[in-house]
């Protein structure tokens, strides 16, 4: 697995096509939290809205990277499918982990908020919760499912939007409507794991009905 | 390893191969032959374990499978040797192994630019080297070749065939396709022709197209047109390389000049080779193999008129493959 995940992380570097994603994250948190005051729960729950956004591009770009040929080589030689996609989605979550960080840090560094272990641990909680959503729409709107990439994205933005604006829905928007109404971080760490645990299972059914697809098309 | 009445279609497409049995043994090179678009990538890719029958069932597929794709697309801006060290690593292998494993191919299969070479520079023959240099970092216990043979200059023919023998005698399967004679001359222990989708023995497929061969005249590198008359036959080198190559059936010397009658399908390798090396073609000539009795002329005619059907007829799917018209002696020499 180690081997496949250094693998994915070399075509993605040299591919460069992380690029854009990760200008993307970092405009978005420039312009959503900079000159912040007060509570750190909504600067976070903005700073984990662009991690969202740009996970889901940046796993629909690496799940993207192989040709379907070079991906056959890679299959055959890892021995399983499902093994090389287990690597991407991997590969995908250490890139939102080095995301994460920036996006802990960058408010605490550029704001003026009230910080407490409470709000960073809400922070890190919201930070999974997005980047396991995240990869999950990236990896079903990937050329993995998608023969034709109009198609990917157009899904992709339908289901982001979704997520993020469906007024009450679990996880993203459920989570984000909490965390811009309360200033107590202890009090919602309980609900804020329960989304992540909501996202942990959509990445799960994301990535067998990825696999699932992707195998009837060979 | 065994298939049993495989049938595969994409969606509700049409059938692309229907009621397949192909037994393929340890230790056997196994060859399918057919047209473009008979199936025999897919059956290929049925056998690799990298496409599930839609009918039939596959059994005894090995555990450790190496599968060079028709069209091969590495990551471009990877070295040679870093990719073929990720692929390692990939199989298990630890990196120094992995590494060490790497050069020793590249070095064997002679990648052009060497280890440290992008691959986006290859050319095809090249990159189709790196492709078979991936699926042989461990050893395979089957090995599926799609069209191996195709972009591969005639001195890596016979690494290929000595790659798929030591393949074979180490007990793993070799199956590859091809639609040519190359393939013929490999050192296949079987051979199936896939058309209609269906698995045919091969063989008949086209008795007049076996007997076909082409001589190929040339003449030495910085040898005069005409030879000299005083008999220095102690100076003629030893026969050039790729007139070893698969494809060649006989070699005649004649001091300034080396006559080979060659395959159809390998002529044309055999001919680049030979113009690579400095050598001069002084003619090349499609006739029929002399152990058999050419096909019966049709109805009278004036000789040049008789020459031109003969080659129309001769090989639909590969035209390109004859070098040159019948009757180019009259071109003489230089």
């Amino acid at each position: 697995m180690t081997a496949l995940i250094r693998y994915s992380f070399a075509t993605l570097l040299h591919s460069q096509r992380y690029l854009a994603p990760v200008l993307l994250f970092a405009g978005l948190i420039g312009i959503l939290t900079v000159n912040g005051s007060g509570s750190l729960p909504p600067a976070y729950a903005a700073s984990a809205g662009a991690l969202f956004v740009s996970q889901t591009w940046l796993t629909s770009a690496l799940a993207g990277l192989d040709d379907p040929t070079q991906r056959a080589v890679v299959v055959l030689s890892a021995g399983r499918g499902a093994r090389v996609l287990a690597a991407t989605v991997g590969t995908a979550l250490l890139a939102a982990g080095a995301l994460a960080v920036v996006g802990l840090l960058f408010p605490l560094w550029i704001g003026s908020y009230q910080v407490g272990a409470a709000d960073l641990l809400l922070g890190a909680e919201a930070q999974l919760t997005c980047a396991l959503a995240g990869t999950a729409i990236g990896l079903l709107c990937s050329r993995l499912v998608f023969r034709r990439q109009g198609y990917a994205l157009a899904t992709a933005l339908a289901l982001v939007l979704g997520l993020l604006f469906v007024q009450g829905l679990p996880p993203v928007n459920r989570l984000f409507h909490l965390m811009s109404e309360t200033s107590d971080a202890a009090a919602l760490l309980a609900p804020a794991a329960g989304m992540a645990a909501v996202s942990a299972v959509l990445l799960a059914a994301s990535a067998c009905l990825t696999h699932h697809l992707a195998a009837r098309r060979d | 390893m065994q298939t049993q009445s495989v049938g595969k279609r994409y969606g509700r497409g049409p059938w692309v191969l229907e009621d397949v049995t192909v037994h393929v043994p340890a230790g056997e090179i196994v060859a399918f032959h057919g047209r473009n678009g008979s199936g025999k990538s897919t059956l290929l890719r049925l056998l690799a374990g990298l496409s599930r029958p839609s009918r039939g069932t596959v059994t005894g597929r090995p555990a450790v499978v190496g599968y060079v794709p028709d069209r091969f697309r590495p990551p471009e801006r990877l070295t040679a040797l870093g990719y073929l060290t990720h692929l390692g690593r990939i199989r298990g292998l630890t990196t120094p192994d992995a590494r060490r494993r790497a050069r020793v191919l590249i070095d064997r299969l002679a990648v052009a630019g060497g280890p440290h070479a992008e691959l986006r520079t290859l050319s095809k023959g090249n990159a189709q080297k790196v492709a078979l240099s991936q699926a042989l970092l461990v050893q395979p216990e089957l090995l599926v070749l799609d069209e191996p043979w195709s972009g591969l200059d005639t001195s890596a023919h016979g690494v290929l065939a000595e790659v798929m023998a030591e393949v074979a005698a180490a007990g793993g399967s070799v199956v590859f396709t091809g639609h040519g004679e190359s393939a013929r001359t490999a050192v296949a222990g079987r051979a199936h022709l896939v058309a209609g989708g269906r698995l045919h023995p091969y063989g008949h497929e086209s008795p007049r197209e076996q007997r076909q061969v082409t001589e190929l005249v040339l003449q030495r590198p910085g040898a005069p047109s005409e030879l000299p008359a005083s008999g220095d036959s102690s100076r003629v080198p030893p026969p050039p390389p790729w007139s070893r190559s698969p494809g060649v059936l006989t070699v005649t010397d004649h001091g300034a000049d080396l006559v080979l009658a060659v395959v159809c399908a390998e002529a044309d390798a055999v001919l680049l080779a030979a113009l690579r090396d400095g050598w001069s073609a002084l003619s090349v000539t499609r006739r029929t193999a002399p152990a058999t009795t050419a096909p019966a002329p049709g109805p009278p005619s004036p000789p040049a008129t008789t020459a031109a059907p003969e080659r129309r007829t001769d090989r639909p799917a590969g035209a390109s493959r004859a070098p040159a018209p019948p009757s180019r002696r009259e071109g003489g020499r230089r």
